[in-house]
């Protein structure tokens, strides 16, 4: 039981960060979708981790919502790959976005301090 | 390593998405696979540890389909957002479907010649029809808020007028009475000799009340109408011109408000000019002077010769117009009882007034119209859904390649709307064409009509008559391709023989309504043409063939005594008949066919006077000796007017076979004496000396009433104007002569109206001609339509066939059977279409009752004689494709998958 109940806290986690987390990589420059992969398991030293099943249906949804655009982009040595950058719209979103999350952050640590405590 | 696309090509098969963005997917996700093998094999994994990583990246794949899928479909759900690539997606897709959609119409031009044609035909005699429709009954009348503006009629539905012209008395007592109009006038025909300029002409003119322009809210192009005081006996020598005259006659002269004409031999000044669209009471109103009652005439219920038009207060209803004058008629019933008895008051508005006699055809014909469209589309779709069970393969593959099935209804309606586009654009280029017949053929008596052209109205409606249509049969072969599973036709590796059952009776189907609807309209038109041919047959009572009419009204004033208006007569009819190629000549106050005349109260020597209300009203003609001859009416008792008469009483009168059934049942009326009009005095009666055949003297479809001939010399209360002449060669060419006779005797006397006898004839049955002439034509192209369709469907079911048949001659089956096959399968139909369209035609016809005449609307003749023709048409339709079907070589047929 105790199993299955981390593995759910777990997905709605990572759900519902996993917006602000690629907002936040692509607001300084532009980037591939393996690259977002790349930085996010990287930085979280391996913690999160998305595959391409749950990682490419969020950078459509994303861009659908007009928070991000990608466009294909060729260089000369690589092939044409698929670029995402952060929109106006998305630049919005994402300062609310970690203005919530910090407050979420915040409230879960004064809690969980206390209760430590 | 492996081949990533097609890895995740396999687990997207579910998501259904466009193939456009599937593509795009495939590539993004391949890379980041390929991205993520090269690094774990950097890394130092084996090719194959490396490939298991990445596959296991795919793992979820359920969840990944069904995401984007989900992904994909939210766009649809979510507000609009400012990205733009869902706009240029969907402008992306249209502009492909539109190359594509030409394409395949340039692809295919016998489809894409046979599919505009009908639609072209559809859609053309719609907005032509429609223009004619929009003008006639939709436009508003160029008055002031006409919606309040209505006629008022004396209702005398006892004497066979329920909306009669009303006595000037009755009109005063209604306008002083009332409280239901603002304003109320009245006008009347006022034939006025226009002379000292030029030819001398007779004008159609008006007579009316100064109130009448303010009260119809029309103001003078030019100068100022009528005031109250010219509108006054003594005062009224002023005239209003209409543009038309003033162009005409006056070169338009800007300075001609001022300036004085000659009207019936008395000075005029013209006092404005009205602008062009000013026609009341009718089009062919050239001026309008003060009416001016004088004392006598504002004292007169007898004489009933007004047209009076009101204008309701706001707020009053024609329901409340209509009890106020009910209320006024019964005061004055009982208040003239000599006079009133039986006597209502009608108010009818003004536009029904207008256009009321056409309505009924009118609305028929856009009835007849809306069929034809609907075969026409019914055709289009048949040959879509032909098309489309062709195209099965097509279709199919691209459903395997991906394409949704929202996808290809959009194509499938790009194409039609298409086709329907250029249809309408072919079909307006015909309604253009169409229009133009069609004014020809207008009988001129709608007046308030100049000219029907094509305006945005039509435009708007022949836009949106093509574009449903194009949605209407566009949606068919799109629902029919989008449902079925492209694996089956896949699977049956091309053969095309057992496509889509649904397909064939849908065809079917279509054949069966386009058989019936054009029975329908074939059966309506017949109908028109049978009456129409009814009507020309009847027997006028009088002979029109080499008669030459003109009209010659003589002025009051020139010829104020009768027996001045007599010797002109005499002199004449002398001059005239002493022309070469002139049999006979004679002068009438009316013309048969004219839809004019008088009638008059007459009473019987020896009989009380009939009480009020029971008057015996009879039609009368004052003629002069030689008329009945002339006109070749048939004299079958007693003898004509000769020399003996004279203008000593007592007088001599004709009557009609009719008069002398209803009055003299059971006695010879020759000998009997009549008066016409009340106060006779002891010299004034009248002596029948004759009896002549019945007359159709207002119109052919209506039976005679009783009437009566009475001698110029004698009848001084009626003078003639209409001059005939019987000639022995061509009428018309005698015309010039005649009028030179004419202007011999008095060189100011117009002469108007030249016509034939035939002409007048034609003209009075102008409005069933042009009904007849429509519908025939909208039934023709339904029978058109109707056999292309029919054709269509066996030449396709005999391709489809071609196999079986192939193996049936192949195994001795003879032409004859073969032809018997498919000729039955295509009567089967027709059949069945013919006997849903009796049906219709039984239902339907009731509602054209009103303008057929002689034939009842479910004449059995007409609907059997229709029904075999249209099975003849049907059977040679069906006969084309059986017999090219015979000539299959069963080898050939039999190679042929």
């Amino acid at each position: 039981m105790t199993y299955i109940g981390s593995r759910i806290l777990d997905r709605e986690l990572k759900k519902g960060s996993a917006e602000l987390l690629i907002l936040s990589l692509v607001e300084d420059q532009p980037r591939h979708g393996y690259d977002i992969g790349q930085l996010i398991e990287q930085r979280s030293q391996g913690v999160l981790k998305f595959n391409v099943a749950s990682l490419y249906p969020l950078l459509y949804r994303l861009e659908k919502r007009g928070w991000i655009q990608g466009r294909w982009i060729e260089r000369p040595t690589q092939r044409r790959r698929r670029y995402y950058r952060l929109t106006a719209d998305g630049k919005k979103i994402l300062a609310a976005q970690r203005n919530s999350w910090l407050e979420f952050v915040q409230a879960i640590n004064r809690i969980t301090g206390m209760e430590h405590a | 390593m492996l081949d990533w696309k097609k890895e995740i090509r396999q687990r997207l098969a579910d998501s259904k998405l466009e193939p456009a963005r599937e593509g795009e997917i495939v590539e993004e996700l391949s890379q980041h696979l390929e991205d993520r093998y090269q690094q774990l094999v950097t890394g130092g994994a084996t090719t194959e540890e490396a490939s298991h990583a990445v596959l296991l990246e795919l793992a979820d794949s359920e969840l990944l389909s069904s995401e984007l899928r989900r992904v994909h479909r939210t766009i649809h759900r979510e507000p609009p957002v400012p990205g733009e690539q869902r706009r240029t997606t969907v402008l992306h897709d249209l502009g492909q479907d539109l190359r594509f959609g030409f394409r395949t119409l340039f692809k295919n031009p016998g489809f894409t010649a046979v599919a505009v044609i009908a639609l072209a035909l559809g859609i053309g005699a719609n907005s032509a029809i429609f223009s004619v429709v929009n003008t006639v009954l939709l436009r508003p009348l160029p008055y002031k808020d006409p919606d309040g503006l209505v006629m008022v009629w004396e209702d005398a539905t006892r004497h066979g007028y329920p909306r009669d012209t009303p006595a000037v008395a009755n009109y005063l007592d209604w306008r002083s009475q009332n409280h239901v109009f603002e304003d109320m006038a009245a006008v009347a025909d006022a034939s006025l000799n226009l002379t000292g300029v030029g030819d001398p002409e007779r004008l159609e003119g008006s007579a009316a009340n100064a109130s009448l322009f303010s009260l119809l809210g029309v103001a003078p192009q030019l100068g100022r109408a009528f005031t109250a005081e010219e509108d006054q006996p003594g005062a009224n020598r002023v005239v209003v011109l209409s543009n038309r005259l003033w162009a005409r006659r006056f070169g338009a002269d800007p300075s001609i408000v001022g300036k004085q004409i000659t009207l019936n031999g008395q000075p005029a000044t013209v006092v404005g000019v009205m602008p062009s669209q000013f026609q009341f009471p009718s089009q062919d109103v050239e001026l309008w002077v003060p009416i001016a009652f004088t004392p006598q005439q504002a004292a007169s219920r007898g004489r009933h010769y007004l047209q009076v038009v009101a204008r309701l207060k706001q707020g009053v209803t024609l329901g409340q117009a209509q009890a106020e004058m009910n209320t006024i008629a019964t005061r004055l019933q009982q208040q003239y009882p000599q006079q009133n008895t039986d006597l209502g008051a009608v108010v009818v508005p003004l536009h029904e007034q207008v256009v009321g006699d056409i309505r009924p055809a009118l609305l028929i014909l856009l009835g007849a119209v809306g069929l034809v469209l609907l075969i026409a589309c019914a055709n289009v779709a048949n040959l879509l859904l032909a098309r489309a069970a062709v195209r099965q393969k097509e279709i199919a593959v691209r459903v395997a390649f991906g394409a949704s099935r929202w996808r290809l209804i959009r194509q499938f309606l790009t194409e039609s709307v298409l086709l329907a586009a250029v249809g309408g654009i072919f079909g307006l280029v015909l309604s253009v064409i169409g229009i133009k017949l069609l004014t020809r053929f207008i009988p001129p008596n709608i007046s308030q009509i100049k000219a029907i052209e094509l305006d945005s109205y039509v435009l708007g409606f022949t836009v949106l008559v093509s574009l449903l249509t194009g949605v209407i049969f566009g949606l068919v072969p799109a629902l029919q391709a989008s449902m079925f599973k492209p694996n089956e036709t896949l699977k049956e590796g091309g053969r095309d023989s057992s496509s889509g059952n649904r397909g064939n009776r849908m065809r079917a189907l279509l054949v069966v309504a386009e058989v019936a609807v054009s029975l329908v309209l074939l059966i309506g038109a017949g109908l028109l043409i049978n009456s129409f041919l009814r009507l020309r047959s009847v027997d006028p009572g009088f002979d029109s063939s080499n008669l030459l009419t003109m009209r010659i009204v003589l002025p009051d004033l020139k010829y104020k005594e009768q027996e001045r208006r007599s010797a002109f007569y005499t002199d004449l009819i002398q001059k005239v008949e002493a022309l070469p190629g002139v049999k006979s000549a004679a002068v009438t106050t009316n013309l048969p066919l004219y839809r004019q005349g008088n009638s008059t109260g007459v009473e019987i020597e020896g009989r009380p006077a009939p009480p009020p209300g029971q008057e015996i009203i009879i039609t009368t003609r004052v003629i002069s000796p030689k008329y009945l001859t002339t006109m070749g009416i048939p004299l079958l008792k007693g003898r004509q007017f000769g020399p003996e008469e004279t203008a000593k009483m007592p007088g001599a009168v004709i009557i009609s076979e009719t008069m002398a059934k209803r009055y003299w049942p059971n006695e010879d009326p020759i000998g009997k004496r009549l008066t016409p009009g009340r106060n006779a005095g002891p010299d004034d009666w009248f002596q029948i000396i004759g009896v002549a055949k019945d007359v159709r003297q207002f119109e052919l479809n209506a039976d005679p009433k009783p009437q009566m001939y009475l001698p110029y010399v004698q009848a001084d209360f009626f003078a003639p104007r209409d001059l005939v002449v019987k000639t022995n060669i061509d009428p018309i060419g005698m015309a010039a002569t005649v009028r030179s006779a004419v202007w011999a005797i008095d060189k100011d006397q117009p002469v108007s109206n030249i016509k034939t006898m035939d002409e007048i004839a034609a003209e009075s049955v102008a409005r069933q001609r042009f009904s007849m002439m429509l519908l025939a034509i909208f039934a023709a192209v339904a029978l058109v339509l109707a056999a292309v369709g029919i054709y269509g469907v066996m030449s396709y079911s005999v391709t489809q066939r071609r196999n079986e048949i192939g193996i049936r001659m192949a195994l001795g089956a003879q032409r004859r059977d073969v032809l018997k096959l498919t000729v039955g399968q295509g009567l089967k139909l027709v059949l069945v279409g013919v006997a849903v369209g009796l049906v219709g035609a039984f239902v339907l016809t009731r509602l054209m009752v009103s303008l057929l005449f002689g034939v009842g609307a479910t004449d059995p003749a007409t609907f059997i004689a229709i029904s075999v023709i249209l099975v003849g048409v049907a059977l040679f339709a069906s006969y084309i494709p059986a017999r090219r079907a015979t000539r299959v070589d069963p080898l050939v047929a039999l190679r042929y998958q």
